[in-house]
């Protein structure tokens, strides 16, 4: 299986603090990857160097065989990236943000196409600040989808959505991955990351502390659920007692 | 350049909703000249004056425009977007955010050039303004007048670490250059303390670039200036490109 994203020995600190501390991953074509770990485990550093965002202070990363910071323009083409705190100006309207997109790639997909497959062909012309959450959200993952991407990378993806908005995103995510679509994902929720990802990587203190199938985790794990797993691996379950 | 110009449209359109640039940079001068002239009419700057006093003012009234772009709004949409994480979005994609940012310039180049031909037209229809100096100079002053007053925007805008600061840093450019340098409240009939007090403005010197190339005044007097202007294009935008914040 061809490599789509692969990080070895990254490496950031700043000043003495090592945010994150030999971080190893490979992603193949077609997976959905979750990377996991606590607010400051060193989550957002690891994307954002992945992405070149940030300057890693070692290591090697290469996106689809390129580096996205001596390659950023041509590697930007092919992949997609919704960010976390989403950005974008006040008083723009739903098309022009998908227009003003589409416009930085050469191949843009049709944006009308895409809002149509996410249930927001109806709000084309409204004010973006005027979505729902959930619109909102899928709005976020339309504009990382514009590129025609072979990657997306994917940011706390359902944060602030109501049980069905999840659902519907889910459904949606889950159709591109079966057209090959190769997604990245950070997520806090672990009934997403047991519905979506075929691996993840929990990461603390800037390291791995697991990295393998969603079943791996729980079988290295005393518990049966993903959850207490989880907390088990990241040690945050003796607080919960408490 | 299609994405140029896919981008400017969008970011009019987005200026035009805001509301602010077509107060303060298309009505104010309008306003303003308005005003001048139902005051001045067409009375001289001085007594054997060859031209009229607001003859003489024309070149300030045509910076209202500039001063509004440059010094408040281009700081606070660099900004704003920075703080929006909107420049840092454009990293990630095939293009990159000095994109957004030309689109930028260009808005409130375009703001500018409108006023100035608005002004020019309403001074001429309305209240006989007839300028003597020659057109190439004062487009060449006014241009020189923008590049300068939009570096010290890029400067504030791209240096402030956030919103809150860009924005009490562009009052304090704005309002005092707005009210001081001649813009507005025109510079002959300040008192000479006032008038020594409002050279250290730059503004003042770029208006007094204007005010000669307009009315056609001896070249000597648009030296200092000139070099002046040429300076703060210079310093502020060389630091605005060295040490931009992207976010």
């Amino acid at each position: 299986m061809q490599s789509i994203i692969q990080v070895s020995g990254l490496r950031k600190s700043y000043g003495n603090l090592h945010i994150i501390d030999g971080i190893d991953l490979s992603v193949l074509k077609g997976e959905v990857f979750g990377l996991l770990g606590a607010n400051g485990a060193g989550k957002s550093t690891t994307i954002e160097c992945i992405l070149g965002t940030r300057k890693a202070d070692e290591g090697n990363i290469s996106i689809l065989g390129m580096s996205p910071q001596k390659e950023r323009k041509k590697l930007f083409e092919q992949v997609g990236v919704q960010f976390q705190e989403t950005s974008y100006p006040d008083k723009i309207r739903v098309d022009e943000l998908c227009q003003e997109t589409g416009c930085l790639y050469k191949n843009p997909a049709n944006y009308k196409e895409l809002l149509r497959q996410f249930g927001l062909a109806e709000k084309e012309k409204s004010f973006v600040s005027e979505l729902s959450g959930g619109q909102k959200q899928r709005l976020f993952i339309i504009l990382a989808l514009i590129p025609n991407p072979q990657v997306v990378f994917l940011d706390e993806l359902t944060t602030g959505l109501d049980t069905k908005a999840r659902r519907s995103v889910w459904k949606s995510l889950k159709e591109l991955k079966e057209k090959g679509l190769t997604i990245f994902l950070t997520s806090h929720f672990m009934d997403e990351v047991e519905e979506l990802c075929d691996r993840i990587g929990i990461i603390k203190d800037g390291q791995f502390i697991f990295c393998g199938t969603v079943s791996e985790a729980i079988v290295e794990s005393p518990y049966e659920k993903l959850e207490e797993a989880y907390l088990w691996f990241t040690g945050e379950e003796v607080a919960d007692n408490e | 350049m299609n994405k140029f110009f896919i981008t400017l449209r969008t970011q009019i359109k987005l200026s035009f909703r805001g509301m602010d640039m077509i107060i303060f940079a298309i009505c104010m001068p309008v306003v303003m000249v308005v005003l001048l002239g139902i005051i001045y009419g067409v009375k001289p700057a001085y007594d054997g004056a060859t031209y009229s006093f607001l003859e003489q003012s024309f070149g300030a009234i045509s910076t209202i425009a500039i001063c509004a772009g440059g010094v408040m709004g281009l700081p606070l949409v660099i900004s704003d977007y920075r703080q929006k994480k909107i420049l840092k979005r454009f990293q990630v994609t095939p293009s990159s955010p000095t994109l957004l940012l030309a689109a930028q310039v260009a808005i409130y180049m375009i703001y500018s050039i409108i006023a100035l031909v608005l002004v020019y037209l309403v001074s001429a229809l309305f209240f006989g303004v007839n300028l003597q100096g020659s057109l190439l100079p004062f487009l060449g002053s006014f241009l020189l007048v923008m590049l300068s007053m939009f570096s010290i925007g890029m400067l504030v805008g791209g240096l402030s670490p956030n919103m809150k600061t860009a924005s009490i840093l562009a009052s304090v450019l704005y309002f005092p250059m707005l009210i001081f340098s001649g813009a507005t409240l025109p510079y002959e009939v300040m008192p000479t303390s006032l008038q020594k007090i409002a050279d250290v403005l730059p503004l003042t010197q770029g208006i007094k670039l204007l005010k000669a190339t307009s009315l056609g005044l001896p070249v000597e007097n648009v030296l200092f200036p000139l070099i002046i202007m040429v300076i703060i294009a210079i310093i502020c935008g060389g630091i605005s490109i060295r040490f931009f914040k992207w976010e």
